[in-house]
């Protein structure tokens, strides 16, 4: 058995170490620049550009993006293994285009620390030079063009700059004749075979991945775009919430739907087993969305003349009210809602039941203890349901995950800030690092209720194979 | 020539069988002419609701200015007519049954009109039967067009969930973990295509990729390469096997990895997942939509399909086909997964069911295809802002209800008709 239980764990780590990946993955596609997104609104505005940088490339340390983003990359020859070093994201993914376009990294390396060069010197010029900041705008627009039209007007409007400006010309006029002898030699000597040579770097343990999904473990989730909070502030009152939520809802479907199936069971092919059938098969196919809507517009609010319940939320009563009232304050508010959770679980599970247990009903030692003359009583409640029961326990690890989907429209419509209400805020938000930490815990989640239910199953039915093959 | 009549014969029958148990479903019949009738609205939806007439006879001459929805002819004569204003100059036409498109906006009939609300309009032909929304747009109009986006998405999101599960469920299923083997220096050399395929399919065209306005496109056109690259390694893998020495057996566990991967699939919460994918998709085209619930929703299939080839497998006819010495996959595609397909239809109809359940669940949060194509999912999350407007509340939801409840009562019937050992 213990060995069993092992085996189980262990077949689901690589499920959970590839979910990881996807999530991490998903998370790398995402658009906008983290951490500009992360920085503290008074970090950005009214500061110089100096000390911003140096604020970008301490937040950017931090988050631990300075690093490569895998263990191993795989790319063209033509790519650095040490771009990561380049902090700014925006810099870096236009110098990935320049490679792109040009496939020389050492001509496109010098051409890129000239423009940073150039930029620092400007930096200590006196304001008074009246195209300084004219030059150092185009300048800075470098770093962001990768076309050469652009870049070669943007050269070019920084030349006429100069002309109009003697002084600044007297500065940095040999470092711009530099910088655009440079250019000309990233286009002169293209290597674009180096673009068609795969190469697999090795970079480590010092990478984001693994920053990442070891912060993960230790509950460090990052911190949200949206309030500049961690993540897991946010998750502290949504996951408890889903999960009891849930957690109710996935119960009152068991302590209805086996009865009802067993009942439809024992009067198979009866009006009793018929309308339930039809019905159920109907609550099925309602769309919860739909139902949920409904629920609202027609029994919490006055237009139809049916105010029974609220509307959104699960009340406002301080903490400091008497326990039994804010419960049953918050009972109040989740009527609705979990009877929109329930009613599509009610009809797969007591069709199940009804299914599982019509078989049992059919096998030889129901007919024996027929035959004996035990009464229909006993021999449905104690020997077919109790055969019947088991299967429908691991039917959990298939409710589960779609409970927890379900909810995320529930939670949306009923206003109610679970897990699923905050995914989608945070979608509209465009809180990348919420939607992903959310992703992988209600993965985790379904995991371990999918290793339950095994085991669980194990326990109940000692005919599991321990050791398949 | 007497083989092949033969075999016509014995599927006919085996399908007039088919057919003759699903008919005796009398639910499943009706749905199933219901879904002809659906089918056919979705089709002509442009002529069903329109505020373009679709005939019209000016001077004797005679247009048909619906066709302009579909481009093939264009009228310069009528760019700048409002077709709800009454034209006089019309000797005589014929309107389609709802005079109305779900993007005409009825000035007169803003702010949500009821279905039995007084409403201003010229004549009793052109009521709104099924009210209006908040823009003036008829809401009957916007039930037709809703119909063609549900059926084209749960059509082709299950086609390619299908394409997908079917191939990964005849490998799993009839290689197993055993019987597909293969020299380690074919894997090896393999695993070899593979990365170099990736390279030259993704990696090496990223610029292409991010830059190109044909996403979807540019993606197939990687696969394309990763698969000729790979196919490539096969060729020369097949060539080296030649010499004994490379040709040392191993079994891939194929069986194995594809439960894996299905494993890890049904771990995550289906619309989670769905959800944070969609949010990266910038062009919301019902494309995009549609190729996102395809490849999350392809794992029934493929156990359906695995299942019935693991006993496929062992039957003597595939024994028979070994002897002959076809190639397995001809084996396999030609042999036995006809004969595992019938599963894959009753997957089809819940599949396309969830399909459509799952965009208008999209749509109804805003997520989904981008506003300008009209989904019942969206209409209904319209009813939100306004629950004194029940019209838009009640008909699409409850034609969400109706196509899905269909699909669903197909599928049952299929799956009656076509496992008549399972009847009960």
């Amino acid at each position: 058995m213990l060995q069993y239980i092992v085996k189980r764990i262990l077949i689901f780590l690589p499920t959970l170490l590839v979910i990881s990946f996807l999530a991490f993955g998903l998370s790398q596609c995402t658009p906008g620049d983290p951490v500009e997104e992360t920085m503290a609104v008074g970090e950005k505005g009214f500061i110089s550009r100096e000390a911003y940088d140096r604020n970008y490339r301490q937040l950017a340390h931090q988050m631990g993006l300075d690093r490569p983003v895998f263990y191993l990359s795989l790319s063209a020859l033509a790519y650095p293994d040490t771009l990561h070093r380049i902090v700014r994201k925006d810099q870096r993914e236009n110098l990935l285009k320049l490679i792109a376009h040009y496939g020389n990294w050492e001509q496109i390396s010098t051409y890129y620390n000239q423009i940073q060069e150039l930029d620092r010197q400007l930096t200590k010029l006196p304001d008074s030079l009246k195209m300084l900041n004219r030059v150092r705008s185009e300048l800075l627009l470098l770093n962001l063009n990768d076309k050469d039209r652009s870049i070669q007007t943007k050269l070019d409007s920084i030349d006429h700059f100069l002309q109009q400006d003697a002084l600044l010309n007297a500065r940095i006029g040999g470092e711009v004749d530099q910088l655009k002898r440079s250019y000309s030699q990233i286009k002169s000597q293209q290597t674009p075979w180096k673009l068609k040579v795969p190469v697999i770097h090795w970079y480590g343990l010092q990478n984001q991945y693994h920053f990442w999904i070891s912060n993960f473990l230790k509950g460090d989730f990052g911190v949200s775009y949206r309030d500049k909070q961690p993540v897991a502030n946010q998750l502290k009152t949504a996951i408890p919430l889903t999960l009891m939520i849930n957690g109710l809802a996935i119960f009152f479907a068991y302590l209805i739907a086996v009865p009802i199936g067993v009942y439809s069971a024992k009067y198979k092919d009866r009006a009793f087993d018929r309308i339930t059938l039809v019905l159920l098969f109907m609550l099925h196919s309602l769309p919860v969305f739909w139902i949920a809507t409904m629920l609202i517009a027609f029994f919490s609010t006055p237009e139809y003349g049916f105010d029974w319940f609220p509307t959104y939320g699960l009340g406002n009563l301080p903490d400091s009210a008497p326990f039994w009232q804010r419960f049953w304050e918050t009972a109040y508010h989740l009527v609705l809602p979990i009877f929109s959770l329930t009613y599509g679980a009610i009809a797969f599970l007591s069709r199940q039941m009804r299914g599982g247990l019509i078989n049992i009903l059919g096998l030889d030692y129901i007919r024996t203890a027929r035959a004996k003359g035990v009464n229909e009583h006993q021999v449905i409640w104690k020997h077919g349901f109790r055969n019947a029961l088991f299967p429908i326990i691991t039917l959990f690890a298939s409710v589960l995950p779609a409970a927890i989907s379900g909810s995320v429209v529930i939670e949306v419509i009923f206003s109610i800030p679970g897990m699923g209400k905050t995914t989608v805020d945070a979608i509209n938000a465009q809180d990348w690092p919420v939607i992903y930490t959310i992703l992988m815990i209600a993965s985790v989640m379904t995991v371990l209720g999918i290793l339950i239910a095994d085991l669980l199953y194990a326990l109940a039915d000692p005919r599991v194979k321990f050791n398949k093959q | 020539m007497g083989t092949e009549v033969a075999t016509k014969k014995v599927t006919n029958a085996y399908w007039e069988t088919v057919w003759t148990s699903f008919r005796k479903n009398k639910p499943a019949l009706w749905s199933w002419r219901i879904l002809k009738l659906l089918i056919f609205l979705a089709i002509f939806s442009n002529f069903i609701a329109n505020e373009k007439p679709i005939y019209c006879k000016i001077d004797g001459k005679a247009y048909f200015p619906v066709l302009m929805d579909y481009g093939l002819k264009s009228y310069p004569q009528f760019f700048d007519t409002d077709w709800l204003a009454p034209n006089p100059a019309f000797e005589d036409s014929i309107m389609p049954l709802i005079p109305y498109s779900y993007s005409t906006r009825d000035k007169t009939s803003r702010n949500y009109v009821g279905p039995f609300d007084e409403q201003q309009v010229r004549r009793t032909r052109y009521r709104h039967w099924l009210g209006t929304d908040q823009l003036g747009r008829d809401i009957a109009a916007g039930m037709i067009s809703g119909l063609r986006t549900a059926l084209i998405i749960g059509v082709l999101a299950m086609s390619i969930a299908g394409f997908i599960g079917i191939i990964l469920g005849s490998l799993a299923g009839y290689y197993g973990d055993n019987y597909l083997r293969i020299s380690r220096f074919r894997f090896v050399l393999l695993l070899l295509g593979l990365t170099l395929g990736l390279f030259f399919g993704f990696f090496s065209r990223s610029y292409i990729l991010s830059e190109s306005e044909y996403f979807l496109g540019q993606i197939l056109i990687g696969l394309c390469i990763t698969v000729a690259v790979v196919l490539l390694f096969n060729f020369l893998g097949g060539l080296f096997e030649r010499l004994s020495f490379f040709n040392k057996k191993t079994s891939v566990p194929v069986d194995m990895l594809t439960m894996r991967l299905i494993e890890i699939i049904n771990a995550i919460p289906g619309l989670l997942l769905l959800l944070s994918i969609v949010a990266l998709i910038k062009n919301k085209s019902i494309f995009n939509v549609m190729a996102v619930i395809g490849l999350i929703s392809w794992t029934t299939i493929a156990r359906f399909v695995r299942a019935e080839l693991l006993r496929i497998r062992n039957l003597e006819y595939i024994e028979a086909a070994r002897a002959l010495g076809y190639s397995e996959m001809r084996i396999i595609f030609r042999h036995a997964l006809p004969n595992a397909l019938t599963p894959v239809l009753i997957t089809l109809a819940f599949g396309i069911a969830n399909a459509i359940l799952l965009e208008a669940f999209l749509s109804f949060l805003g997520f989904g295809v981008d506003p300008s194509q009209v989904t019942w999912g969206s209409m209904l999350s319209e009813a939100r802002g306004n629950f004194k407007a029940w019209w838009i509340m009640i008909f699409p939801g409850l034609a969400i209800f109706v196509t899905v409840t269909i699909f669903n009562l197909i599928g049952e019937g299929l799956s009656d008709a076509l496992n008549p050992r399972l009847r009960r």
